[in-house]
């Protein structure tokens, strides 16, 4: 006895040079239309977001310990240095450094990551079919698991530090503040991820980039202790605006003013925007070089 | 009643030949001064056309190289045409290559999770068929070993078992069928059959001439990129005996 087959469903996917669209039919041409394809994506991205987290802690002892102990050991050396070296005086120093810390390394390691995650994933991009954007993706919002774990050491931190961190208001700035963060890393990564696989340079020029773009990104300074001229230019830096931002939320109950907010979301999203641009300008090509 | 699943109207991929590379910056730089020519195209596939009815089991074949591999791909979605289109509908469930998008560090189980997720099944489901999916692979008691413990053939058997369960209107099949010993090679014909008897599509690429008799009533014929015979199985491969060599 065969079980009948279900409907095939109406609507076709059709795809051509220029990329790929979801269509219906009318005789014999193929008009495009629009679906709801959030959904199903999203339930992958859940997938890939929890298997890329737990495959960072494979077959290690102290798994995401190893997170936890990396911010907490940069701050004590950098504290220590700053104290002794340049005799700073701030005894909330440490906090300071320890929030430019987190963020910082949650836009290094899911830049890093992401920019390889093609390339290291060939067997899977070239054999299998999924939204591709979806990767890179994945690895900016796993990494924001671990930044999110990482942040309990701020809040244990609270006791050594008191009056360090304040509850205030002020806190209602910190989500608008990462959802920058994570388009412009977003934005990034896409573009990132495609090129390097077009380019192997590109893996190198993150890293290089990433290097001087520290320097330029208020991780460890103020940027108020910067030249008038840069701090011109500067404080357009995005992930800059979102560390003061933090700071200042968490420290001083202060809320980004209107000029801070322009500095922090115009850039996010032109960087979104680039990275979508040129994601979709080579992610077909792309699938011919893995 | 026919009910075209898969349509392919003049469909051609040509990639960048290497010769020159063009993306080196050395290259680059000599091509400003001294523009070279460009290089031969090669288009390892070009002009093909053929409609797949709901329900059909077709055979590609052709030598090595001919361009079979590459039109799955195609028909899959890992690449795009370079001229053409190709329209499809309901679920695609490619096996280009068993195992492909496993990661050495993770259990067979999480395997199975991230291949049946791009394979378009949902979370609630894939866990509900798991079962089902191990006893296939006969992989009882290892689904939570990294899979860089298992043996080739162990992942052989969890990538196709995955693949077959996922519920496709259309299964691209690469060559894949040869894993295994004759025990689990009967079984996942035994699967194909049942596949087939439910309606499910089959394109798959094949050099055992007896397998593509045992499947298939059509079968397609590629040689140099292009389609030289679409038609019954006999036909296509006397076609094939034909060809000059």
């Amino acid at each position: 006895m065969t079980p009948e087959p279900r409907p095939l469903p109406p609507l076709w996917t059709v795809r051509t040079p220029t990329g790929a669209r979801v269509c219906r039919r009318e005789g014999d041409r193929f008009i495009p239309t629009r679906t709801p394809w959030l959904r199903d994506r999203l339930a992958l991205l859940r997938v890939f977001i929890g298997n890329d987290f737990r495959a960072r802690y494979r077959a290690q002892a102290l798994g995401v310990v190893w997170s936890l102990l990396q911010p907490l050991v940069m701050m004590t050396i950098l504290s220590q240095v700053f104290k002794r070296l340049v005799g700073a005086s701030d005894p909330h120093f440490p906090i300071f450094l320890l929030i430019g810390l987190l963020v910082w390394q949650w836009l290094a390691a899911s830049l890093n990551s992401a920019t390889l995650g093609f390339v290291g994933n060939a067997d899977m991009v070239k054999r299998t079919v999924f939204p591709r954007a979806l990767l890179p993706i994945s690895s900016v919002l796993s990494y924001g698991i671990n930044a999110a774990l990482e942040s309990l050491v701020l809040i244990a931190m609270i006791p050594f530090f008191p009056g360090a961190l304040h509850f205030s208001v002020a806190l209602v700035a910190i989500p608008a503040l990462l959802a920058c963060l994570v388009v412009a890393m977003i934005g990034a990564s896409l573009a990132a991820a495609v090129l390097n696989v077009i380019y192997r340079d590109v893996a190198y020029l993150v890293q290089t980039g990433l290097l001087i773009f520290y320097w330029l990104t208020p991780v460890i300074y103020k940027p108020t202790q910067l030249p008038l001229h840069l701090q011109a230019i500067l404080c357009w830096n995005p992930v800059g605006g979102v560390i003061t931002g933090l700071r200042n939320a968490l420290m001083y109950e202060q809320l980004p003013s209107a000029m801070e907010w322009l500095h922090v979301a115009v850039p996010s999203l032109v960087i979104l925007f680039i990275g979508v641009l040129v994601f979709r300008a080579f992610e077909r090509e792309m699938l011919d070089h893995v | 009643m026919s009910e075209p699943i898969l349509e392919l109207r003049g469909v051609g991929k040509t990639f960048k030949r290497f010769d020159h590379p063009p993306f080196l910056l050395r290259n680059t730089l000599t091509r400003l001064f001294r523009p070279a020519p460009p290089p031969p195209e090669f288009w390892p596939l070009r002009n093909v056309s053929a409609v797949i009815q709901r329900g059909e089991t077709v055979a590609l074949i052709g030598r090595n190289g001919s361009g079979k591999s590459t039109l799955l791909r195609l028909v899959a979605g890992a690449a795009y045409p370079t001229e053409g289109q190709i329209a499809l509908r309901g679920r695609v469930a490619p096996l280009l290559q068993l195992g492909a998008g496993f990661q050495p560090d993770m259990t067979g189980r999480e395997c199975a999770r991230v291949n049946g997720a791009a394979l378009g099944l949902s979370p609630t489901t894939l866990e509900e068929r798991l079962p089902l999916i191990t006893t296939f692979a006969e992989l009882d008691g290892h689904m939570d070993t990294p899979v860089r413990y298992y043996s080739s053939g162990m992942l052989a058997r969890l990538g196709f078992a995955v693949a077959v369960h996922t519920d496709p209107d259309l299964l691209l099949v690469d060559e894949v069928l040869a894993v295994g010993d004759t025990a689990f090679q009967e079984k996942c014909l035994a699967r194909i059959d049942e596949l087939r008897a439910a309606g499910v599509t089959i394109l798959f690429v094949s050099h055992d001439a007896t397998l593509v008799r045992r499947l298939c009533v059509r079968a397609l014929l590629i040689a140099d990129g292009v389609l030289a015979a679409d038609g019954p199985v006999d036909e296509v491969f006397a076609r094939y005996a034909q060809l000059p060599t």
